[in-house]
C-alpha cells in the first residue's frame, strides 16, 4: 500500500576514504558482498514499495547513469539524480530535491545515508512512524564508543527525542544516529536551500517541538565508508545472511564460516576459504589458496598457494603464487602482486605491479612512469 | 723430500658457550650443512675426526652422530673441562689425536667457511717437509686487521712474521684458520710451557704469571708468532672463497657459497626436479636423502634441507637452511631464514626476512632464525625476528626477539 512512497539517498562526494577503490568507480557502485553498495539500499526500498528513488550527489552523474538505467529496468523502480553544484551539507540536498520528493499523496519519504548497511527494517519503521504520529522518525543504533559520534538522547518508553549531543565528553547515552530517516513532507518546509546540517539545525528544532521520535535499529549496523569498517561490515552482513537466507552462503569442505561466492567464480583444490569472505563474479581462486576476512572483487585471479586476509582485492587484480596479502591491504583496480611478495597493509593505486614486499602499512608511492605494468 | 703419508686425523676446534651465547636461538652458529668438510670429497686415509670444545656433551651428541653418518668416518667430541685456548685443547687431547699414529694432522676452526683445499694443502706441506702449513688468503687492506696477519716469503712460502689483529697495517695476507701439522707440533707447544715456567720462576712477576693457567695456550700468539721466521711454518694460498661465520646472517651467505661449490665440484650431490615426479628445484639445492619433499613444492635457490625433514604440498623455500626433523606443512613459505631442529611450521605460515631493502633501516637482520623445537601455527607470519627454542607462535611477529 506504500507504492507511492519516495526516498532520497544521500550519496555525497568522491568517497575519498574508500580510495583507491573509488578512483576507478563512484562510491555507490563499489560492490559490497558482491552487490553495488547503493543497490543494497535500493532493493530494500523497493521491497517495501517505494516507487521512486532520488540520489543526492555532488559530482557528475554521467558515470552512474548507465548503471542506474540497468537497475531501473531490473527492479521496476524510478531512479533520478539530484546534483548539488555547491556543497549543501546533510539537509540542504533535501531542499534541492523537494519537487521530486513531494507529491499530492502526502506520504512521508525515506532519507538514507549511502555508506550505511543494515537489515533495513523499513516496514517496522513505517509502523513506528504512524503509531507515534510525529513529524519525523530516525533510526538509532547502539555503539560501544558513543563519543566518536553524535549521541541521540531519547525518552525510553516512547522514543521521543529529547536532544542531540555531538561527540559528548561525558556519557549521556549510547545510541547514535544510524542515518536512516522517515520524514513527513512538512519537514521540507524547515529546510532552506543552503548548506545545512540535519543533525545540528533541523532535527533539534523538531525535537524541541516534541515531534521527533527514534527507533532502535534491530540487527546490525555499519558505516562502511572506510576499509576497516567495510571489512567488519562484511562479517556483520554475512552473519545476518546466515540467519535469514543461509542458502546464499557457500558450503563445502573448503569453506569455513560465512562465505559468499558468485556462481561464476572458480575455486581450486586444497583451498581454505573463510570466514567472512566475498568472492565476486569471474574470479579464479587457484589451488592451495587461503582466504579469510577479505573481499575479492570481480575478475580477480588469486594464484596457487597464496594467502589473503583482512584485505580488499580490487577488480581484475592478481595475487601471485605464494604471495601473502594481509592486514588491511587495499589493492585498486588492475593491480598485480608478483609471486612470493608480502604485503602488510599496502594501499596500492590502480594499474600497478608490486615487485617488492611491503613490510609496514603504507601507500605505494605514486609513480610518474607512463607504463608500470609488465606486458 | 716428501714425507710419507700414512694416516691422517682432522681436529676441529668448536669452542663453547660463553656468557653471551647462552641466549642464542641455536646451540651453535654453525648448523650442520655448514659443517666444515660436509660434502667434500673424502680425504684419503682419514682415520677419524675429532671435535674439541667445551660445550655440554649432550648438545653435541645428536650433531655428531648425524655428521658421522654422512661422512662415514668415526667422529668424536672431546670436551675440555675448561677453556684451554685455541692450542691448549689441541695439546690437552694429544694422546687421543695420536692414538692411530697419524703422520699428519689437520687443524680447523669450526666457524670457517671455505673450500677446504685439504688435498692441495697436504701436498704442499709434504713438499715443504716442515712442521706446519697454514692456509692463507689475501683480503682487502681495510679488513685485514680483523684477523691474524702474516708475511710470507714469496719464493719459499715460509711464514716470516705473524701478528694477531694488529693496530697498524702489516700485511694483506691473513690466516684462514686451517692448518696441517706433523706430530712435532706437540713438542713445540710443550716448549712454550717450559718457557713459561722459566719466566715465572725467573722474574719478579711471579704473581702475575701464576694467574695465567699453565695449560692455556693460544695458537696464534703462543705458537705461530714465535715460530715465524724459524723455517718451521709455511703457507698455502687459496684463491677461492673464505669467510668467517661471525653472525647468523652470514650462515645463509656461506650456505650459498657451499652449495655453489657442490655445483662445481660434485653436482650429483645437488637436487634436481621439475615438478613432475619430484619437487621443482631452482638453482643450487641440497636435500638430504632421508628428507621427504612433496612434488608440488618449489625449492630454491640456495636451500639446504637436512635429515628427516618433511616438506608438504605447495611449500615454497627460498634461500634458507632447514635443520633435522623439521616439519613444514602445506603452502608454507620460508625465505632468508634458518629453521632449527625439530621445529614445525603450520599451513600457510610464513617465515621470512627482508633482504635489506633500500631505505629500510628497521630490518637490520636480513635473516630470521627459529631456534630448536619452535612451533609456528597456521597462517602466522614471522618477519626479521629471532625466536628462542621451544616457543610456540600463534600471532605474527615482525622485527622482534622472542624469548
Amino acid at each position: 500500500e506504500h507504492f507511492r512512497m519516495k526516498a532520497l539517498i544521500l550519496v555525497g562526494g568522491f568517497g575519498t576514504r574508500l580510495r583507491p577503490l573509488t578512483l576507478s568507480v563512484p562510491k555507490p557502485l563499489v560492490e559490497f558482498a558482491n552487490k553495488p553498495m547503493i543497490l543494497h539500499q535500493i532493493e530494500a526500498l523497493k521491497a517495501i514499495g517505494v516507487s521512486e528513488v532520488v540520489l543526492a550527489i555532488n559530482y557528475q552523474p554521467e558515470v552512474m547513469l548507465n548503471f542506474l538505467k540497468d537497475f531501473e529496468t531490473k527492479l521496476g523502480i524510478t531512479i533520478t539524480c539530484s546534483q548539488e553544484t555547491e556543497p549543501l551539507g546533510t539537509a540542504g540536498p533535501l531542499a534541492l530535491a523537494r519537487d521530486k520528493l513531494i507529491d499530492d499523496s502526502g506520504e512521508p519519504f525515506f532519507v538514507l545515508n549511502s555508506d550505511v548497511i543494515s537489515e533495513y527494517p523499513l516496514k517496522q519503521m513505517i509502523e513506528f512512524h504512524k503509531s507515534h504520529g510525529g513529524e519525523a522518525s530516525i533510526m538509532v543504533t547502539k555503539v560501544d564508543e558513543p563519543s566518536k559520534y553524535g549521541v541521540v538522547v531519547t525518552e525510553e518508553s516512547t522514543g521521543k527525542v529529547e536532544r542531540f549531543v555531538e561527540k559528548p565528553k561525558l556519557f549521556v547515552g549510547n545510541k547514535i544516529n544510524a542515518g536512516i530517516y522517515l520524514l513527513n513532507p512538512s519537514v521540507l518546509d524547515r529546510i532552506e536551500l543552503r548548506p545545512t546540517s540535519i543533525e545540528k539545525e533541523v532535527f533539534p528544532k523538531i525535537a524541541a517541538e516534541k515531534m521527533l521520535f527514534a527507533m532502535v535499529l534491530p540487527g546490525f549496523w555499519m558505516d562502511i565508508g572506510q576499509p576497516k569498517d567495510y571489512i567488519t561490515g562484511l562479517r556483520l552482513y554475512l552473519d545476518s545472511l546466515r540467519k535469514n537466507a543461509s542458502s546464499k552462503l557457500a558450503t563445502g569442505t573448503h569453506v569455513v564460516g560465512n562465505v559468499l561466492v558468485d556462481e561464476s567464480a572458480k575455486i581450486g583444490e586444497g583451498c581454505l576459504i573463510g570466514p567472512d569472505v566475498a568472492i565476486g563474479p569471474g574470479c579464479v581462486i587457484e589451488s592451495g589458496v587461503r582466504l579469510s576476512r577479505c573481499t575479492v572483487m570481480r575478475g580477480v585471479r588469486i594464484k596457487k598457494h597464496a594467502c589473503v586476509s583482512g584485505s580488499i582485492i580490487g577488480w581484475h587484480s592478481t595475487v601471485g603464487q605464494w604471495a601473502r596479502v594481509e592486514n588491511m591491504t587495499i589493492l585498486g583496480e588492475d593491480v598485480h602482486v608478483c609471486d612470493e611478495i608480502y604485503s602488510n597493509g599496502g594501499v596500492v593505486l590502480p594499474h600497478k605491479e608490486i615487485k617488492s614486499s611491503i613490510l609496514k602499512p603504507e601507500i605505494q608511492k605514486f609513480q610518474l612512469k607512463l607504463n608500470n605494468k609488465k606486458e | 723430500m716428501e714425507a710419507a703419508v700414512e694416516k691422517v686425523v682432522a681436529v676441529i676446534m668448536v669452542g663453547g658457550p660463553t656468557k653471551g651465547t647462552r641466549f642464542r636461538p641455536l646451540s651453535f652458529n654453525t648448523p650442520e650443512p655448514l659443517f666444515p668438510l660436509a660434502g667434500q670429497p673424502m680425504i684419503p686415509n682419514l682415520a677419524q675426526v675429532l671435535l674439541i670444545g667445551f660445550y655440554e656433551e649432550r648438545d653435541f651428541s645428536l650433531y655428531v652422530s648425524s655428521i658421522s653418518n654422512d661422512l662415514k668416518v668415526p667422529i668424536r667430541y672431546l670436551r675440555e673441562d675448561k677453556p684451554h685456548g685455541s692450542a691448549g685443547g689441541f695439546y690437552y687431547f694429544r694422546d687421543i689425536i695420536m692414538e692411530d699414529d697419524p703422520s699428519h694432522i689437520f687443524l680447523l676452526n669450526f666457524d670457517i667457511c671455505c673450500s677446504f683445499p685439504l688435498h692441495n694443502m697436504l701436498e704442499a706441506h709434504r713438499r715443504f717437509g716442515k712442521m706446519g702449513t697454514l692456509l692463507v688468503i689475501r683480503v682487502s687492506a681495510e679488513s685485514a686487521n680483523q684477523f691474524g696477519e702474516l708475511v710470507a716469503d714469496p719464493v719459499t712460502k715460509e711464514v716470516l712474521h705473524y701478528t694477531e689483529k694488529p693496530e697498524t697495517f702489516v700485511s694483506d695476507l691473513i690466516n684462514c684458520g686451517v692448518y696441517v701439522f706433523t706430530p712435532e707440533v706437540f713438542s713445540a707447544i710443550q716448549d712454550v710451557f717450559s718457557c713459561r715456567e722459566d719466566i715465572v720462576r725467573a722474574t719478579a712477576y711471579f704473581d702475575f704469571f701464576k694467574r695465567i693457567s699453565k695449560d692455556f695456550v693460544r695458537l696464534d700468539q703462543d705458537i705461530l708468532s714465535p715460530l715465524a721466521g724459524k723455517k718451521q711454518l709455511y703457507t698455502y694460498e687459496t684463491m677461492e672463497f673464505w669467510e668467517q661465520i661471525k653472525t647468523p646472517g652470514m650462515s645463509l651467505k656461506c650456505s650459498a657459497l657451499y652449495l655453489a661449490q657442490f655445483n662445481f665440484a660434485s653436482p650429483h650431490l645437488l637436487a634436481t626436479g621439475d615438478g613432475t615426479k619430484s619437487a621443482t628445484i631452482v638453482g643450487n639445492v641440497y636435500v638430504h636423502p632421508s628428507a621427504k619433499v612433496h612434488s608440488t613444492a618449489k625449492i630454491g635457490p640456495n636451500v639446504s634441507i637436512s635429515a628427516n625433514v618433511r616438506v608438504a604440498a605447495g611449500v615454497r623455500l627460498i634461500s634458507c637452511i632447514i635443520l633435522d626433523d623439521v616439519e613444514i606443512k602445506e603452502n608454507a613459505v620460508v625465505m632468508h631464514a634458518i629453521v632449527g631442529w625439530k621445529s614445525s611450521l603450520g599451513r600457510w605460515s610464513r617465515v621470512q626476512a627482508s633482504i635489506l631493502a633500500e631505505g629500510d633501516y628497521s630490518s637490520k637482520l636480513g635473516i630470521t632464525i627459529l631456534g630448536e623445537a619452535v612451533t609456528v601455527e597456521d597462517e602466522v607470519v614471522v618477519t626479521n625476528s629471532i625466536i628462542l627454542p621451544n616457543k610456540t607462535l600463534n600471532l605474527s611477529v615482525q622485527d622482534e626477539i622472542i624469548l
